[in-house]
């Protein structure tokens, strides 16, 4: 179809709009982690689009590194709040999608109605602020305060809902007569989830574990809450970082950001192929 | 290799009664097909036999020993499903050879059944492709050979060639039928196309919401239909079916207003409705004889034969002539037909006997 000029320009337009609003404070964030402190700071001599000496020194400070005398070293680096968000969030995920995926799997094919479903997923319709209350004294009573292991948990709650609600739609929407098929050839129930139903799911999978993932990754409110200085995750650990004399760090931060930012990228790009529709392509006649 | 029976089976979904307190018996190494239209409980049939879905009542048998209770695997039975059901993150060779290997047959075993059964169904050069690279000939050629690797005690196809062109549908279904007498296995074959059931079964049972309505063999059903219902499901182009008076004081019996006239005596007591083949019905130029004209409404010339229908009063009616016939539109003509070729039907649609 031949679409006017103004039409496309306006089309254009619109698309690098989108993009702007989405990248710019990304650019920014990549930008700032590579400034120099006088670049940065609020006493700094003027704003810059890209860095004038580019420097590393961001990262190294965030690593424990004296840097510039203006700012004292740091007495806890990332090292240790960047393994913590890895640990709960990877952990979480787990959780949640396998008790998702079996809770999902076990509803499609042989439950009935709509309650159990909805009510999975209506816990998501509280504020998390309503259930994080009871939730730390729970946690401080089991002694998962301040752990890893704690917030993987309390991530596994939290996100079990979506891994539950994504993992029903793909099962929902694989046809019966599959399992069917493996059953009669000879399959137990068992074999034929494990043999069939699950490396049919990879892609969906993939998917849903990377949504999870990134959910858990993403969490500043949970972990302020349930964390106080050992495990304290990336989001909770880049709030703290400013100092008496220059206030907010925010090379510091940015360094951090885009160090937080990396896990999501390479998750999206490694599962991009598996992100395409088309699960049962070629099982049926259509 | 064994029978198959159904005593007195009940499935309900709901409040629909898919099979409706059915019994049979399908012989050992019957090629035996299900037909009716859809949702007339001929999947359902097949679901239970497989052990997919439960009775509510009722028992059924393979090979004399009841099974209603047990899963599907201890069946043996193999399946090929109406949408085929491949899997699709396994290469064919792998969807053939998975029957095997769940049995846990020696490799030897296994690779010798699945050349064999690749070659009787010529999938030998494509089976290293998964099925999102098939035709949907090779997919559904892949489904049969899924089913055909194994030995079971029946096969059971659900309409697994229903997605394919006339061509190859023609074709596949030969293919099937020679197959089938090969192995001697029972085959249990559902079909929603009564020339793809005429054409293949040693016997079938035509379905009607969930009840069988007849088993014979296609030639009995098409040469003496139990009923109305069972009569016009079968044969292309379907029976005429009229409705006719009887002239007592000329004892004749009239059909399409009067363009078909009979003794009286050839007719029973309590026809209502008068069943025509097509092919019964012979077409002669209108001479002013004892009957009255029916005209020619639209004339198909099909190659081999040729299919005219006819308009006599209210009725149309379609008469089968081999050849290409020299007939035009609106032209009148005279009907005769032998009164053995006739099928009577009393008010409940069941066949009533001729009297000759």
């Amino acid at each position: 179809m031949r679409r006017s000029l103004p039409f496309e320009l306006f089309r254009y337009a619109m698309i690098a709009l989108a993009l702007a609003l989405t990248l710019i404070p990304i650019l920014w964030m990549a930008s700032m982690a590579f400034k120099p402190i006088a670049e940065w700071s609020a006493s700094g001599a003027d704003l810059t689009w890209w860095p004038k000496a580019p420097t590393l020194d961001n990262f190294r400070y965030i690593f424990g590194e004296q840097t510039t005398a203006l700012i004292a070293t740091l007495d806890r680096t990332a090292t240790k709040p960047i393994l913590a968000s890895l640990l709960a969030a990877v952990f979480g995920t787990l959780i949640a999608m396998s008790a998702g995926t079996a809770a999902a799997y076990g509803l499609s094919r042989f439950g009935s109605g709509q309650n159990l479903p909805l009510a999975l997923t209506q816990l998501r319709l509280f504020p998390p602020m309503a259930v994080m209350i009871p939730v730390m004294i729970m946690w401080a009573f089991l002694g998962l305060i301040d752990s890893w292991w704690g917030l993987a948990l309390i991530y596994g709650i939290v996100t079990l809902p979506f891994a539950f609600w994504l993992m029903k739609t793909f099962f929902d929407e694989m046809p019966k007569e599959i399992e069917e098929a493996a059953l009669v050839e000879g399959c137990s129930r068992f074999r034929v989830f494990m043999k069939i139903t699950l490396p049919m799911m990879r892609a969906p999978l993939a998917s849903s574990a990377m949504f999870v993932f990134i959910l858990n990754w993403s969490d500043y409110l949970i972990g302020l809450l349930l964390t106080t200085k050992e495990w304290v995750t990336i989001p909770v650990y880049m709030a703290s970082l400013s100092s008496s004399m220059t206030g907010q760090l925010y090379g510091a931060k940015a360094a951090l950001g885009l160090i937080a930012a990396i896990p999501p990228v390479i998750l999206g790009i490694a599962i991009q192929k598996h992100l395409v529709r088309g699960l049962t392509f070629g099982a049926l006649k259509q | 290799m064994a029978e198959i029976a159904f005593r007195n089976v009940t499935k309900r979904f709901g409040d629909t009664v898919a099979v409706n307190d059915t019994s049979f018996t399908i012989a050992d190494n019957e090629f035996f097909c299900f037909f009716g239209p859809p949702s007339s409980g001929k999947t359902t049939i097949l679901r239970l036999i497989l052990g997919l879905e439960t009775p509510d009542s009722g028992e059924i048998l393979i090979g004399g020993r009841p099974v209603t209770h047990t899963s599907p695997a201890e069946r043996n039975v193999a399946m090929v499903f109406q949408n085929l059901a491949l899997f699709p993150h396994m290469t064919a060779r792998d969807n053939v050879r998975f029957p095997l290997v769940e049995r846990k047959l020696p490799e030897a075993q296994i690779a010798a059944r699945v050349a064999a059964v690749a070659e009787k169904l010529h999938i030998g050069h494509i089976l290293h492709k998964p099925p999102a690279q098939l035709s949907g000939g090779e997919r559904q050629r892949v489904a049969i050979a899924r089913a055909l690797v194994r030995d079971p005690a029946a096969y059971l196809m659900d309409d697994p060639i229903s997605a394919l062109d006339a061509r190859l549908r023609e074709e596949t279904r030969v293919e099937l039928k020679r197959i089938q007498r090969e192995l001697g296995h029972t085959l249990l074959y559902v079909t929603h196309d009564q020339e793809e059931a005429m054409s293949v079964a040693d016997r079938m049972a035509i379905l009607e919401r969930g009840a069988i309505r007849q088993i014979a063999t296609p030639r009995e059903i098409y040469e003496r239909p139990a009923s109305r219902y069972v009569a016009g499901l079968v044969g292309a182009p379907a029976i005429n079916l009229l409705k006719g008076s009887a002239d007592r004081a000329a004892g004749l019996y009239d059909l399409a207003d009067g363009a078909i006239r009979l003794p009286l005596a050839a007719v029973p007591g309590e026809a209502v409705e008068v069943g025509v083949r097509p092919e019964a019905i012979r077409i002669a130029p209108f001479s002013g004889s004892s009957t009255k004209p029916a005209t020619i409404w639209e004339v198909e010339p099909l190659g081999g034969f040729t299919v005219v229908t006819l308009s006599a009063g209210a009725d149309r009616l379609r008469v089968m002539l081999r050849g290409q016939p020299r007939l035009t539109a609106d032209e009148k003509v005279e009907l005769s037909v032998d009164p053995a070729a006739l099928h009577f039907f009393a008010a409940d649609g069941t066949a009533l006997a001729g009297r000759q």
